[in-house]
């Protein structure tokens, strides 16, 4: 009992003697945020720890909407510095920061992430198009013969590649993506299936029409076991189709960058136009049709009181980070066009605000 | 001077009442301890404590408010125009304040800003040595009184006795406002859910398909919140746990008390132990990498069509993880049986099984059963195992072969995913969570009513 | 006397008795073959996961090293004898490192003359190097002008290539090391300059995003940290509530009520408990964020229903009997609990705080919502410092790219199991002392 007593008393003051340390500045930036740009991040506040007096930043993996949320909680110590997202902020987003006294916000576009359609090495190569992912994927689709509209729309009938076009192999759909919450997602929804919902005559007329259908019919995607909701672990889905070669994966390209050893991205086209690989090249010019920006927002009443947040801003927008040849893009990050670059780079140095129209 | 030190301070200022207060009780009565009222050492516990909690009691005033207090002091001294540039930014200008007390910033050169660090330090300087003084001085006073006290008919150990109550009040106090705070943010949090979606519609519509509710202008989609699919999903994964955990678990712990030699179970019930922490994301790819394309294989092999995501697997696996779950408990609910009981049944002539069936398990049945429940609790808050293994897709199905996924699982995804925020899809997470409390409020009093009625009470 | 004239002793060899006898034994041994099979069974469900995770992770300990000859030219350094010691130091410290680098390696490979090909020989060494040159710099300012064979880590892909996980034979396109790369990796093979370490850094550094430089130290104290604040508010208050519960709390509705709530506690999901901790500790406490004493307190309320169902379970296993008798000898209530009821039921209790611990320790998704899922380089240095934990950085290793991350998982996950073991072993030890039978 007095041994118990007297370690109680020996941890309660080694406890009280951390707790109590004199004033507890912070001096440290604080970030947080979505997912997929946290490899980068940490990656430039490594760097940043590395190469500068201050010291390495905290970068929390929150989700883009978390981060926003805490983003946008207030002015203060006891709020985020910066937030990572791969979506752009949203309109709602940017009047929570306004109600909580949060103005002055910097948006730095940091590049483009693709988002890949692969499978194993072993499998046999398709190349897709947008119509056909659309076809695949959608859980209401066009009856076959007629060109989509409200009336005309099924439930998704297709159950092998095959059956939706009938240049790619006879093989079951199976696709594992990431879930409805991910940001991911959501840009595949917007850029995959809706591009190829619009290649539907009748579909198109809908978005004016109907515009709550037409999201419907072409973001909702199918419930019955070919579209599996894979959760957000990317290296988990690689190894999957490692394990299954009908599967087919749908995440991130730096995944397939890292594993193009065992994992094939299919080539990608519009309709009318050329496939295109998912390559680094083809992502960066643009030509690839599903890539998503992605940004962080820095707060500028912080900025000059947690020390470095400046420097952390001219580190992360320096050459030797995003440029061509940077450590980002070895990283998987698909760098902004040389002008483009520029341009946020000043705006960034000059601390030029937001402007949502 | 540290908090830390006041600390220590008060200990050791403890321990002397401690020992001062035993001696005066031994010398009041010339070392005829029968003539004491309570045991000596509880004239020392008194002392103690009464050296203690006053103390104590500066210590944590000065830990809460004292930093507050300083703070206010300074910023008030600052001159008007920063004050009202900081107006509804405080802490960043406190920021810069403290930034300069530690050095740990070379670029401020607001003079104001200077003068204001300095002041801070001084003042902080000076609260400390207060808080030290008075707890300091509090405790030597509490110490005076107990000695004071300290007479052969002074009552200590009912006067201490009665700050133990206390203390055991004040815990049960912060258990029962935990599971308060906890039901109440999910009341809370629900009803603002429930006022944009009908609780019907909730409960029992049959298809949750959030990323059709998740859009602004379709908020509260009628049919996407129904939760009907999750909870089978849960149910089903836990069942498949359960008949995994649950035979495996008792008949091992069954066997390790009644059966192997003492230095077996020595090994194994520390090393079943270890099954509970290995963390959930190894589970989660061992389920999702070793155990599911084995079942795949395996079903193909016997006819079957398994699909690779399979609430099998994860139900397999994670019937594994809550094996000590089940082991541990019950073994320490078996072995806590009078042995009286086991060798009485033993010399009528039973065999050991029919000990064990008949006469242990009845005995120890609040304990296992208490095992159980906590193995089924653990099964319906796992997430990381059913998002590797079983994916995410809400299917309503019976069929253990396929996808399904659990209310967990949603819970986690809806309030980390990338979405916006204060949407019905966050709050729903709220509601899911509420409905989950009481289905397994509901399981808990139906497990009480159970060991009521079979529970075989000895002794 | 009379009606008893029918009694006969039962006829113990009659073949009735003898079937069932058989029958009842028969049961005895397949009772007892179940129970054992269960152990196995347990048992090999253990050993198989052990087995993967060892597999797996014991590559992550190790790590490629290349040696190289690096002239610390005093040109590019300065010279420490021309200069006061502080001024040297100081140039070092803004000297680019590369350029060292870059002229050892081309020296080596006289052959790499284009930007490029510069570009792509500084990815085989790993971007610690410079750090490793610059650190041996500042130790020994006599070095300079000295040629020294170094031997520096090899980057990521090099290290995969020597542990066999890149395949050297496969098609350019197939892999991620080029040809070029390849040809120079098999150069520094034949001169016996690629070597295979125990890589003690993995165990004494924090996190980075380079596999080769990260290690599981910053987490492993941060891990310790928090399950400290956790044990240390969960243990007493879990135990205590259990007591006043069980022992004297009324037994009415309003108990039964409470005593279902706290049962129930253990099937919230754990991430409920994380927005809990955000609301008190972080929202009206104004404790730092990322603090494992903020992670400590969330994972105490996550914890403390497991001990108080355990500590419930066995104190009411404790035999009346026992206190009835140590009532009847004139001890005070509080004194048949602390010294009699306590004590009998101490292994039942640290049974749940062994499971609830260990819960604790390999939870991750409370303390996403407290901030502690995140990449923090420095080592935490008290309870409120910034800091991660085990699974934490189990959880973010695996979601990283690179593909050596993978092998750092496992290895990660091995160290994790050897704290829970080195924790679990002080409760054991203790359970042990403490068990009775009566």
């Amino acid at each position: 009992m007095k041994k118990f007593t007297l370690a109680a008393a020996v941890l309660g003051a080694v406890a009280l003697g951390a707790t109590g340390a004199h004033a507890q500045s912070r001096d440290q930036i604080r970030i947080v945020g979505s997912s997929t740009v946290f490899p980068f991040s940490t990656a430039v506040a490594e760097e940043f720890g590395r190469t500068t007096s201050f010291k390495t930043p905290i970068v929390e993996s929150t989700g883009t909407g978390g981060g926003l949320k805490l983003f946008c909680a207030g002015v203060g110590t006891g709020h985020p510095d910066i937030t990572n997202a791969s979506r752009r902020i949203k309109k709602s987003e940017v009047d929570q920061c306004t109600q909580n006294g949060v103005n002055g916000i910097i948006e730095v576009k940091i590049g483009f992430d693709g988002i890949v359609v692969a499978a194993s090495k072993d499998a046999e190569p398709m190349t897709l198009t947008l119509r056909d992912l659309y076809l695949a994927l959608a859980a209401k689709v066009p009856a076959p013969g007629t060109d989509g509209g409200e009336a005309n729309l099924i439930d998704n009938p297709y159950t092998t590649w095959a059956e939706v076009n009938p240049d790619l192999p006879n093989r079951k759909i199976e696709v594992l993506g990431p879930p409805p919450t991910s940001g991911t997602r959501d840009a595949f929804d917007e850029l995959a299936i809706e591009g190829g919902c619009v290649t539907f005559s009748g579909n198109k007329a809908m978005a004016k029409s109907n515009s709550k259908l037409f999201k419907a019919a072409c973001h909702g995607l199918r419930e019955d076991g070919a579209y599996i909701e894979a959760g957000e672990n990317d290296n988990l889905i690689v190894q999957k189709l490692q394990a299954n070669t009908n599967a087919i994966g749908v995440f991130g390209f730096s995944f397939l960058d890292q594993n193009a050893d065992v994992i094939q991205g299919f080539p990608i086209s519009h309709d009318d136009m050329a496939a295109v690989e998912p390559t680094f090249d083809d992502i960066a010019s643009g030509a690839y049709p599903i890539s998503r920006s992605l940004y962080f927002y820095v707060k500028k009443a912080h900025i000059g009181v947690v020390p470095g947040i400046r420097e952390f801003l001219s580190e992360f927008t320096s050459d030797k980070a995003w440029g061509d040849l940077g450590y980002l893009a070895d990283r998987g990050l698909i760098p902004l066009p040389e002008d483009e670059r520029a341009k946020v780079e000043a705006d960034a140095a000059n601390l030029n605000e937001l402007k949502l129209d | 001077m540290t908090n830390s030190a006041i600390f220590f301070v008060l200990v050791l200022l403890a321990l002397v009442a401690f020992a001062t207060a035993r001696q005066r009780s031994l010398r009041v009565v010339d070392g005829d301890t029968a003539k004491l009222h309570s045991l000596p050492r509880h004239y020392g516990y008194f002392a103690a404590t009464c050296v203690l909690v006053p103390g104590l009691l500066v210590l944590a005033l000065w830990l809460m408010f004292g930093k507050s207090i300083i703070e206010g002091l300074v910023v008030n001294g600052l001159p008007d125009a920063i004050q009202a540039e900081y107006a509804d930014r405080i802490t960043l200008l406190l920021n810069r304040i403290r930034l300069v007390v530690e050095n740990a910033s070379t670029q401020e050169t607001n003079v104001d800003i200077l003068a204001a660090a300095e002041r801070f330090h001084s003042l902080y300087l000076k609260g400390l040595w207060a808080a030290f003084s008075l707890s300091a001085s509090f405790g030597l006073v509490g110490l005076y009184t107990a000695i004071n006290r300290t007479k052969a008919d002074f009552r200590a150990r009912n006067v201490f006795e009665r700050v133990l109550n206390a203390l055991l009040i004040l815990s049960s106090v912060i258990a029962i406002a935990t599971t308060l705070g906890i039901v109440g943010s999910l009341l809370f949090e629900s009803l603002r859910f429930f006022a944009e979606v009908p609780l019907g519609d909730f409960l029992f519509g049959l298809k949750w398909s959030p990323q059709t509710a998740l859009r602004a202008d379709q908020v509260g989609a009628s049919g996407s919140f129904g939760a009907v699919p999750l909870f089978a999903g849960t149910f089903m994964i836990s069942l498949l746990a359960m008949l995994v955990a649950g035979p495996i678990g008792l008949m091992s712990a069954i066997y390790l008390t009644q059966y192997a030699s003492t230095r077996m179970r020595r090994i194994a019930k520390p090393a079943l132990e270890i099954l509970a922490g290995v963390p959930t994301v190894v589970y989660g790819f061992f389920a999702a990498l070793t155990i599911a394309p084995l079942f795949r294989d395996t079903g193909e092999f016997l006819g079957l069509d398994i699909a690779s995501e399979s609430a099998l697997a994860a139900g397999f696996v994670m019937g594994i993880m809550i094996i000590p779950f089940v082991s541990s408990l019950s073994d320490d609910a078996i072995t806590a049986v009078p042995r009286s009981l086991r060798d009485g049944s033993l010399a009528l002539g039973a065999t050991p099984s029919e000990t064990i069936t008949k006469v242990l398990v009845p005995a120890a049945l609040p304990g296992i059963v208490g095992a159980f429940l906590l193995a089924i609790s653990r099964a319906v808050g796992e997430t990381m195992i059913v998002v590797m293994a079983a994916g995410m897709q809400p299917n309503l199905t019976a069929n253990p072969f396929e996808a399904v996924t659990t209310v967990t699982v949603q819970i986690v995804a809806l309030l980390t995913g990338d979405q916006e925020f204060d949407s019905a899809k966050t709050l729903s997470a709220f509601a899911l969570g509420l409905v989950l409390f009481v289905i397994t409020m509901g399981l808990n009093i139906f497990a009480l009513r159970i060991v009521r009625k079979y529970r075989e009470a000895y002794d | 006397m009379s009606d008893n004239a029918d009694f006969r002793p039962t006829d113990w060899g009659s073949d009735k008795m003898q079937a069932r006898l058989r029958n009842r034994y028969r049961k005895e041994r397949t009772f007892r073959v179940a129970g054992f099979a269960a152990v196995i069974a347990a048992g090999l469900f253990l050993v198989s996961l052990l087995f993967s995770i060892v597999r797996d992770g014991s590559m992550g300990f190790l790590q490629t090293s290349v040696d190289l000859d690096v002239t610390f030219s005093a040109e590019i350094l300065g010279d420490p004898r021309a200069m006061t010691p502080e001024a040297f130091d100081e140039g070092v410290r803004r000297v680019n490192m590369q350029r060292l680098l870059l002229s050892a390696l081309t020296d080596y490979f006289p052959e790499a003359t284009s930007r490029r090909d510069q570009r792509a020989l500084l990815k085989l060494v790993s971007t610690g190097a410079r750090d490793q040159l610059r650190q041996m710099v500042l130790d020994k300012p006599d070095i300079v002008g000295t040629k020294q064979t170094v031997r520096l880590l090899a980057a990521d892909d090099i290290d995969q290539l020597r542990k066999g996980k890149i395949d050297a034979d496969a098609h350019e396109n197939d892999r991620k090391v080029k040809d070029q790369e390849l040809g120079w990796y098999k150069k520094l093979v034949a001169d016996d300059r690629i070597s295979l370490n125990f890589h003690t850094e993995f165990l004494t550094s924090g996190d980075s995003r380079e596999p080769e430089l990260a290690g599981i130290w910053g987490a492993t104290v941060g891990s310790a940290l928090t399950l400290m604040v956790t044990l240390l508010i969960a243990f007493p208050v879990g135990v205590l509530t259990a007591i006043y519960l069980e022992e004297f709390a009324p037994k009415n509705r309003i108990t039964d009520f409470i005593e279902v709530n706290i049962n129930n506690l253990a099937a919230v999901p754990s991430i409920v408990f994380g927005l809990l901790g955000l609301a008190l500790f972080l929202g009206v406490m104004n404790l730092p964020r990322s603090a494992p004493l903020v992670g400590g307190l969330t994972l105490a309320l996550m914890t403390l229903p497991t001990i108080i169902i355990a500590s419930r379970a066995s104190i009411k296993a404790v035999p009346p009997s026992i206190r009835d008798a140590a009532r009847g000898l004139g001890a005070s209530p509080m004194q048949v609990v602390f010294h009699h009821v306590v004590p009998l039921a101490m292994p039942g209790i640290l049974t749940g705080t062994i499971i609830g611990m260990a819960q604790a320790l390999g939870e991750t998704a409370p303390l996403l919502m407290i901030g502690m899922v995140a990449f923090i380089v420095d080592i935490p240095g008290g309870v409120t410092d910034a800091a991660t934990a085990l699974p934490v950085q189990i959880y973010l290793w695996a979601d990283s790219p690179e593909r050596a991350f993978v092998e750092k998982t496992s290895a990660a996950i091995m160290v994790l199991l050897a704290f829970l073991i080195a924790m679990n072993g002080v409760a054991i030890w203790l359970r042990q002392k403490f068990e009775r039978h009566w």
